[in-house]
């Protein structure tokens, strides 16, 4: 344990450094702040033309030579548009949800015309946006004529939609009984899914448990990837300052190198996560109203999963972050070192990069080389254990676990040793020649 | 080394002196033989045990001066609290008390200077490795530097300076080692290397003027009433008083001259290169 002792005044002292920083201060609670601005400046112009437009119908003609729809005034959608015989039959049946539908805030609005002449006067003069001629032989071809302007925008489809609705009532109004004229107006009412494990177990596969089931491992990858790449920024940015000020010297007199590693990587990792959770936070709290619905929903979490992301997640953010922080010292400024770093976060990347191959054959043999596999496994074995807990034996995530932890602990030995080479080559960058020299003697 | 001694590392640049250190201090690893500290092969465990102002040095410039020397104590072992405690008992020492809470980057060369040596000293490191500590400082305090090493000597503890300034190494070191080229070409007690690198030479004081002495050596007078004489082969110090007093001289003082330091190292050094 001694060995490690310095390890939490390093960490402290870099986690409490980079998050006095004004930058980190301004990205941390500025981001949110920018991304809400942005949002509002983006949606409110849309709600308030939203809200004008709901406030305004939009009014379509009728020309009726088939006599099917019989209007004598403008209908607008609204209860009172269901003929009276319909809306008994629908509620004597149960059927309040195909009324429901009926009734939803259309602003359509049909107004008959008597013939096309009047009808075309009236969109020419902007008074409709458009009208439909229903020909006297429209019952046995089903043929309607529509008719807008030339500038026609997107009402004109909600109203062909509204026609479809208005026509169908009218044409079952008293010649069926209610249940079959709810089927035919709304055939699909509900989808219940259902998903068949290998065990044969029958669980929830609604569409808001299967998203859920996919949402975790790519949360957890995204969240893994932006950790990653936010923190080796801190980690070069501070690696850079300390060959700038000189300090690197005095650190190395008082620890080991692998000390200072493990620190600054722990002390910059938790300032990257706190900067995550903070955001985190601040989407939750803006939309908290989304857990009823989950709740409502009967979402199966995939506790399973949520269990393994810890040990997994720190694991391999240590793995990454070690091989970054020493790859990336060995630049001779921040640009070089963050190219030098890259490789790292492209690797990181991987399972993000083969998700389609991974979404379609979660127990594939791609997925099963990519388990065992340091650089992957992390991300994998979460995206499975997520998908389908069952398929994935107890010896592969414990056999992933383990050989990603025995790679930590070599990446970590083999970046402090890149990482004091780095350090203490403050010029240009040393030759691969001399990186080897020099990491034999380390 | 002995231990409670101040050791002058000296040496023309590019002798390897640094090089040297870093290899004490374990932060290159050489490439043949081995570092002996407080007797044992050196390792990883001694570190708090030593302390090290490096020749290319500098702090954390955008924290606050109590807060860099706290985190240098706590690295080298300390308590935090006693590290804090610590500091600035050490920053009143280095007479910078005011600047606890100022911003690394607002400090001058000279400040910035004495706060790296108060950092380095704080814990107290038994073996303390001062890679020119007095660069940059102005005489007054140049002599403070001096006075807290002369008390570091004073308990027991051991310090290594390298230096340029040889009036430092003749005021403060008891023993010196003068590397060139990687090489060892002087070692030893102060007095006893600038004894064995003195030209034979004695500094004569009297009153009126002084015998011929062509005899015993070349007589050349460096201020009024004050004479160097430069004795020739064969000729010694008891020798030449002998010829003064029997010669009718006035003599107030008479010493056997030791060769500065500064001489010995520029002599060394342009015969090692010849």
């Amino acid at each position: 344990m001694t060995r490690w002792r310095k390890v939490p005044a390093i960490l402290a002292f870099e986690f409490l450094s980079t998050i006095k920083r004004p930058g980190y201060l301004i990205t941390t609670f500025g981001m949110p702040l920018f991304m809400g601005l942005y949002a509002a400046i983006v949606a409110v112009p849309a709600y308030y033309a939203e809200q004008h437009s709901a406030a305004e119908s939009s009014v379509f003609g009728i020309v009726d030579h088939a006599d099917v729809l019989h209007l004598t005034s403008d209908a607008r959608p609204s209860p009172s548009r269901i003929p009276d015989d319909l809306r008994r039959a629908l509620e004597a049946a149960g059927q309040t949800r195909a009324i429901e539908q009926l009734t939803s805030d259309a602003t359509i609005v049909f107004r008959p015309f008597a013939d096309e002449a009047s009808a075309r006067r009236a969109l020419v003069a902007r008074g409709i946006k458009g009208y439909y001629v229903l020909p006297p032989d429209y019952l046995r071809d089903g043929v309607v004529r529509g008719y807008t302007s030339e500038s026609a925008g997107l009402s004109e489809s909600d109203a062909r939609d509204e026609l479809r609705s208005f026509l169908r009532e009218r044409l079952l109004g008293g010649r069926v009984d209610g249940a079959l004229a709810a089927r035919v107006l709304d055939p699909v009412a509900e989808t219940q899914s259902f998903a068949v494990t290998r065990a044969g177990d029958v669980r929830d596969g609604g569409s808001v448990a299967s998203i859920v089931r996919l949402v975790v491992p790519l949360a957890f990858m995204v969240l893994f990837l932006m950790s990653i790449l936010m923190t080796s920024g801190y980690l070069m940015q501070g690696t850079a300052a300390e060959k700038e000020n000189k300090v690197v010297e005095v650190l190395l007199s008082s620890a080991r190198p692998d000390e200072i590693l493990a620190g600054k990587l722990i002390g910059l990792g938790a300032a990257g996560l706190l900067q995550i959770v903070v955001w985190l936070a601040i989407v939750l709290a803006a939309g908290v109203g989304i857990a009823p619905l989950l709740l409502a929903a009967r979402v199966e979490v995939p506790w399973g999963a949520v269990a393994l992301a810890l040990p997994f997640f720190l694991t391999a953010f240590l793995f990454f972050g070690s091989l970054m922080l020493g790859t990336g010292s060995l630049g001779s400024n921040m640009r070089e070192a963050q190219q030098l770093a890259m490789i790292w976060s492209l690797t990181a990347a991987l399972p993000m990069i083969m998700m389609a191959v991974l979404i379609n054959e979660p127990h594939g043999l791609t997925a099963r080389i990519m388990t065992w596999v340091p650089f992957t496994s992390g991300a994998v074995v979460m995206f499975r254990e997520a998908i389908d807990p069952m398929s994935l034996a107890w010896w592969e995530v414990a056999g992933a676990l383990f050989i990603l932890i025995i790679s930590t602990f070599v990446a970590l030995r083999l970046g402090a040793r890149l990482f004091r080479i780095g350090l203490l080559n403050a010029g240009a960058r040393p030759s691969l020649r001399e990186i080897i020299r020099q990491a034999r003697l380390a | 080394m002995l231990g409670g001694e101040i050791f002058g590392l000296l040496g023309p640049n590019g002798a390897g002196k640094s090089t040297l250190i870093r290899i004490v201090m374990d932060i290159i690893r050489a490439d043949a033989g081995s570092v002996r500290v407080f007797g044992e092969p050196r390792s990883r465990a001694h570190l708090d045990r030593l302390g090290y102002l490096p020749e290319e040095r500098g702090l954390y410039t955008k924290q606050s001066v109590i807060d860099v020397m706290t985190y240098l104590g706590t690295l080298k072992g300390l308590p935090r609290a006693d590290a804090r405690r610590r500091s600035h008992e050490w920053l009143e020492k280095v007479e910078l008390p005011a600047v606890a809470s100022w911003r690394i980057d607002r400090l001058s060369k000279g400040m910035s200077q004495k706060v790296q040596i108060a950092a380095v000293l704080l814990s107290d490191p038994e073996l303390c490795v001062l890679d020119e500590p007095t660069t940059g400082l102005d005489p007054v305090n140049v002599r403070l530097v001096q006075d807290l090493l002369t008390e570091r000597r004073e308990r027991g503890r051991t310090t290594i300076l390298s230096t340029h300034h040889m009036n430092q190494v003749e005021a403060l070191c008891d023993r010196v080692a003068l590397i060139n080229r990687g090489q060892l070409v002087v070692y030893g007690d102060v007095e006893d290397v600038r004894r064995r690198h003195s030209l034979p030479e004695v500094r004569i004081r009297a009153r009126g003027t002084l015998p011929p002495l062509t005899d015993i050596g070349e007589v050349v007078e460096e201020a009024p009433g004050v004479w160097r004489l430069r004795l020739t082969d064969g000729a010694g110090p008891t020798q030449a008083l002998q010829a003064l007093v029997s010669r009718g001289a006035a003599v107030e003082s008479f010493e056997p001259m030791l060769a500065p330091m500064e001489d010995i190292f520029l002599r060394v050094v342009r015969e090692a290169r010849a």
